[in-house]
C-alpha cells in the first residue's frame, strides 16, 4: 500500500484558498438570488413570466435545450476517449461524463420549472402517449443519465478503490460507497471497467445522438404548425450545434480545473485536438444552418419569409448577429485560426467561453421568433422576453449546476490517477 | 322594514304594492281547479298545502306537519311515497328533527342522494360518461351571416366563465384588398375539435383526447401544464391559465364556473386546475349533455353558427357541410376539423 500512496497523489479541490472562497460566493449569490426568484415563481405562478398563449415557450425551454445540448456534446466527446479510443483523450473523459451529467440535471431543473403544475411532475411516468415527442424524451432523458452515471462508475472505480484503500474512517467509507464497494484494484479488474465502460457507451452514443438531443430537435420539427421548425435538417442542426457547445464545454473545463484544481500545466496537443474538432463543428453548423436558411428562402413560404425577418432584422436581432454569428461563429473562427493560439490555455478558454455563451442565443432563436408569427392570419402576433423572475431563476438553476459540478470536482478523482491515457 | 307604500323614493313611481299582490293572487290558479285533474285526493291536497304554507310562516313545526300526514299520504301515494325520501330531509336546511325523519313511513336520506342514485343509474347505460353520446358534434359557421360583431366571444366568455387572456373563441378579422376595393372577411374560430388532432398527438400524458362524440376533451386533473399542445394546434385555439382574474371587474368573478366536460370545480382558487392546465372550447359540453346548444350557436345575432350531428346526413350541418359553399380552415394540416364554413 506505501509504495501505492506514494505512487498516485490526490488531492482534489481548489489549489489556491482564496480563489475557492471567491468562487463559492460567487456562486451562492446566484443560487441565493435563484432561490428568491423562484419562491416569487412558486407563490405567483406562471404569471410571474412573459410568457402568453401566443408565446408559450420561452427562456426556460431555450435554457433546457441548451443544457441538453450541452450534455448531448459533452458525452459525445468522451466517447472519443473510451469507445473510439482516440489517443491522448482520456484525460478529459471523467470530466466531459460529468459535465454531461451535472448540464442534464440542470436541464431537467428547468423542464421542471417551466411546468404550469409544478406539482405533477411525475405524470409523465405515470401516463404515456406513444405519438408524442415529449413523452419518449422524458424517459429517454432518465435513460440516458442513468448510462452518463454507469459510465462516470466504470471510468472512475478503480481510482475511488485506489482512494479508499489509502484513506480511512469517514472518508473511506465515502470512496468505498462510491466505487459500490469493488475496491480490487488489479489490472484484471481494470479491464473489466473498460469492456464495461466501452459497452455502455456504445449503447450512450445512438441514445445521445437520436433520443436524447436528435430527440428534442423532432419534439420542434414535429410541428407543422410551426413551419419554422418543421424540416428534416432541424433535428440534425440540433446535434451539431450541441456537438459545438459540448466541446466548447468539455474545452473550457478541461483547461481550468487542470490550471486551477490540479496546478499542472495542460496538454498542449490535446488542446489542439479539441480546437480542431471546434472547427470542424463550426463549419458543419454554419453550413448546415446557411442551408436550412436557404431552403426557408427559397420557399417563399410566407410564414418562414417572415420568421427569417423577425430574426435577422426584428427587436431581437442583436441576439442573433452578435451572439449567434458572432460569438458562436466568428470570434471562435478567429481565435482558432492560429496553432499557437490553439496551443495557449487562455485563448482557448475564452474561445470556449465565447461559444458556450454564443449557442445560448441560437437556443433563444430556435424557440422564440417561430412563436412570434401567428399561426392564422388575423391572429395577435406574439412578443416575448423574458421577465426578472425568468432570468433570476435561470441564473439559479445555472448557480446550481455550477455548485454540483465543483463539489464533485472538489472530491471525486476527475483527473485519472495514473495522468493520462492508460 | 322600509317597504311601505308611503317610504318611496323621489323620481321613482309609486306602484301599489297592495295591487301588485291582488295581481299575483288573480293570477294565482285556483287550487281545487288544479288538483281536480289529478288522480289524487283534492281535500288532503288542499290541506297539506295551506299546512305547508304555514310552516314556511313558522306558525307549525315540520316535525308536526309530517307527523299530520304521514299516514293519509301513505294511504294515498302508497309506493310512490314510502319509496321517495322525505323532501324535508335535506343535508342544508333541514325542517324536520331525524328522529321524526325516521319515524316516517317514507325513506329516509336527502334528494341529493335521491339524485346522484338516478344521475348513476343513468350513466351506466352503454359506455355512459361525458361525450359518449352517438351524435359526432360538429359546427358549420356561415360566413356570408357572420357580421362579426363578437357576440359569440362574449357568449362563450360568460357561459364558461373563462379569465382574462383564455378566449375559447375569437373573431379574426381580415381586410383583403387595397383602398377603396377592400372586402372584410369575419371568421370566428372556436377550437375545431379535429378528427386527426395534432394536440392530442403530442400531449405526453394523454391529458388531452378525442372523446366518441368528437371532441377534443382537456383533464384538468392531469393536464402538468408544458404547453406542447399550444405549440401544435394550427388554429391557435389553446390558452394557458396563467391563473389572472377579473376579481377587480367583478366582484366574487371566481365564485362560480363552468362545468366544463362536465366536472364541476367549484370556485375558481389559486394553485388548484384548471390554473396551471391549457384550456380550450369544449363545443360546450355541458350543454351539449343536457339537449342545449353552444353558447356561442344560441346567441350569434346572424344565426350564422350552426351545431348539429355530422353523421345523421339528414341534419342541418351535415348537409350544410357537404355543400360546396363548405370548406375547413387549414385544410392541408390534415387535422380534418370538425367545424366547417360556407364560403
Ligand atoms: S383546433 Fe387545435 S386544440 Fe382544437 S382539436 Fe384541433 S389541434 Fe386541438
Ligand atoms: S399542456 Fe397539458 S394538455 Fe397540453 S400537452 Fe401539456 S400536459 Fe397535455
Amino acid at each position: 500500500m506505501s509504495t501505492q500512496s506514494s505512487r498516485f497523489e490526490f488531492d482534489p479541490g481548489f489549489e489556491d484558498d482564496r480563489l475557492r472562497v471567491a468562487w463559492y460566493a460567487v456562486v451562492g449569490v446566484f443560487v441565493a438570488v435563484g432561490a428568491y426568484a423562484t419562491y416569487l415563481r412558486i407563490t405567483g405562478g406562471m404569471a410571474t413570466t412573459n410568457l402568453t398563449s401566443i408565446v408559450p415557450w420561452g427562456a426556460w425551454v431555450a435554457f433546457y435545450i441548451y443544457f441538453v445540448g450541452l450534455s448531448a456534446g459533452a458525452f459525445l466527446v468522451s466517447t472519443m476517449a473510451n469507445v473510439f479510443e482516440v489517443e491522448g483523450m482520456h484525460r478529459i473523459d471523467r470530466d466531459a461524463l460529468f459535465a454531461a451529467i451535472i448540464s442534464m440535471a440542470v436541464a431537467l431543473l428547468f423542464v421542471w420549472i417551466d411546468l404550469g403544475r409544478m406539482d405533477r411532475m411525475y405524470f409523465p411516468f405515470i401516463w404515456r402517449q406513444l405519438t408524442s415527442a415529449l413523452s419518449w424524451e422524458v424517459h429517454a432523458y432518465v435513460a440516458y443519465i442513468g448510462i452518463l452515471v454507469t459510465e462516470l462508475y466504470f471510468s472512475m472505480r478503480i481510482d475511488l478503490a485506489r482512494i479508499a484503500q489509502r484513506t480511512s474512517g469517514l472518508r473511506q467509507t465515502f470512496y468505498a460507497a462510491l466505487a459500490l464497494g469493488r475496491l480490487d484494484t488489479s489490472e484484471g479488474s481494470q479491464s473489466f471497467d473498460q469492456r464495461w465502460l466501452k459497452r455502455a457507451g456504445i449503447v450512450g452514443i445512438p441514445l445521445a445522438i437520436f433520443m436524447v438531443h436528435g430527440g428534442t430537435g423532432v419534439l420542434f420539427a414535429v410541428s407543422k404548425a410551426r413551419p419554422y421548425w418543421n424540416s428534416g435538417l432541424f433535428p440534425v442542426i440540433f446535434v451539431i450545434s450541441a456537438l459545438l457547445s459540448g466541446t466548447a464545454l468539455v474545452m473550457v473545463v478541461y483547461v481550468l480545473r487542470t490550471r486551477l484544481f490540479d496546478g499542472d500545466s495542460v496538454d498542449p496537443d490535446l488542446l489542439d485536438r479539441l480546437a480542431q474538432l471546434l472547427i470542424g463543428f463550426i463549419i458543419v453548423d454554419a453550413a448546415l444552418t446557411a442551408i436550412e436558411t436557404f431552403i426557408a428562402i427559397a420557399s417563399v413560404h410566407p410564414h418562414e419569409i417572415e420568421t427569417w425577418q423577425v430574426i435577422m432584422y426584428g427587436p431581437m436581432s442583436w441576439s442573433f448577429w452578435w451572439f449567434m454569428i458572432g460569438f458562436s461563429w466568428v470570434f471562435p473562427m478567429v481565435l482558432l485560426s492560429k496553432r499557437s493560439w490553439r496551443r495557449t490555455p487562455a485563448v482557448m478558454v475564452l474561445t470556449g467561453l465565447s461559444v458556450v455563451i454564443g449557442i445560448i442565443a441560437v437556443r433563444f432563436n430556435i424557440v422564440v421568433p417561430a412563436q412570434v408569427m401567428p399561426v392564422m392570419e388575423g391572429l395577435p402576433h406574439g412578443s416575448y422576453f423574458p421577465t426578472l423572475v425568468e432570468w433570476g431563476t435561470s441564473v439559479g438553476m445555472i448557480g446550481v449546476g455550477l455548485l454540483l459540478y465543483t463539489l464533485g470536482a472538489e472530491t471525486l478523482p476527475l483527473t485519472p490517477l495514473t495522468g493520462g491515457d492508460h | 322594514m322600509s317597504t311601505t307604500d308611503d317610504n318611496t323614493l323621489p323620481g321613482i313611481p309609486n306602484v301599489g304594492k297592495a295591487d301588485l299582490d291582488a295581481m299575483v293572487e288573480n293570477e294565482r290558479p285556483d287550487p281545487r281547479e288544479e288538483l281536480a285533474d289529478v288522480e289524487a285526493d283534492t281535500d288532503l291536497g288542499i290541506a297539506m298545502a295551506e299546512d305547508a304554507q304555514r310552516v314556511a310562516r313558522g306558525e307549525l313545526s315540520g316535525d308536526e306537519y309530517w307527523e299530520k300526514y304521514d299516514e293519509a299520504a301513505g294511504a294515498e301515494f302508497g309506493e310512490a311515497y314510502q319509496e321517495t325520501p322525505n323532501p324535508a330531509v335535506d343535508a342544508g336546511d333541514q325542517t324536520v328533527s331525524t328522529e321524526t325523519a325516521e319515524s316516517l313511513s317514507c325513506a329516509v336520506g336527502s334528494m341529493d342522494t335521491v339524485a346522484t342514485e338516478s344521475a348513476q343509474v343513468e350513466g351506466e347505460e352503454p359506455d355512459g360518461g361525458i361525450g359518449a353520446g352517438d351524435e359526432k358534434w360538429g359546427m358549420v359557421i356561415d360566413l356570408q351571416k357572420c357580421v362579426g360583431c363578437d357576440s359569440c366571444t362574449v357568449a362563450c366568455k360568460s357561459e364558461n366563465r373563462t379569465p382574462p387572456g383564455v378566449s375559447y373563441n375569437v373573431v379574426m378579422e381580415e381586410e383583403h384588398g387595397e383602398f377603396p376595393n377592400v372586402t372584410r372577411t369575419n371568421v370566428p374560430r372556436p377550437c375545431m375539435q379535429c378528427d386527426n388532432p395534432p394536440c392530442v398527438q403530442v400531449c405526453p400524458v394523454s391529458a388531452t383526447y378525442k372523446m366518441d362524440d368528437g371532441v377534443v376533451n382537456i383533464d384538468y386533473d392531469r393536464c402538468i401544464g408544458c404547453r406542447y399542445c399550444i405549440i401544435a394546434c394550427p388554429y391557435g385555439a389553446r390558452y394557458f391559465d396563467f391563473g389572472e382574474n377579473y376579481d377587480d371587474e367583478v366582484d366574487e368573478a371566481g365564485e362560480v364556473t363552468s362545468p366544463e366536460y362536465g366536472v364541476d370545480r367549484g370556485p375558481r382558487e389559486e394553485g388548484k386546475s384548471p390554473i396551471g392546465n391549457i384550456r380550450k372550447c369544449s363545443f360546450c359540453t355541458h350543454r351539449l349533455e343536457r339537449g342545449e346548444e353552444p353558447a356561442c350557436v344560441e346567441t350569434c345575432v346572424g344565426d350564422a353558427r350552426n351545431m348539429g350531428d355530422l353523421e345523421n346526413p339528414d341534419s342541418d350541418v351535415a348537409q350544410m357541410a357537404n355543400s360546396s359553399r363548405a370548406f375547413q380552415l387549414k385544410e392541408d394540416e390534415g387535422t380534418d376539423p370538425n367545424v366547417y364554413y360556407l364560403k
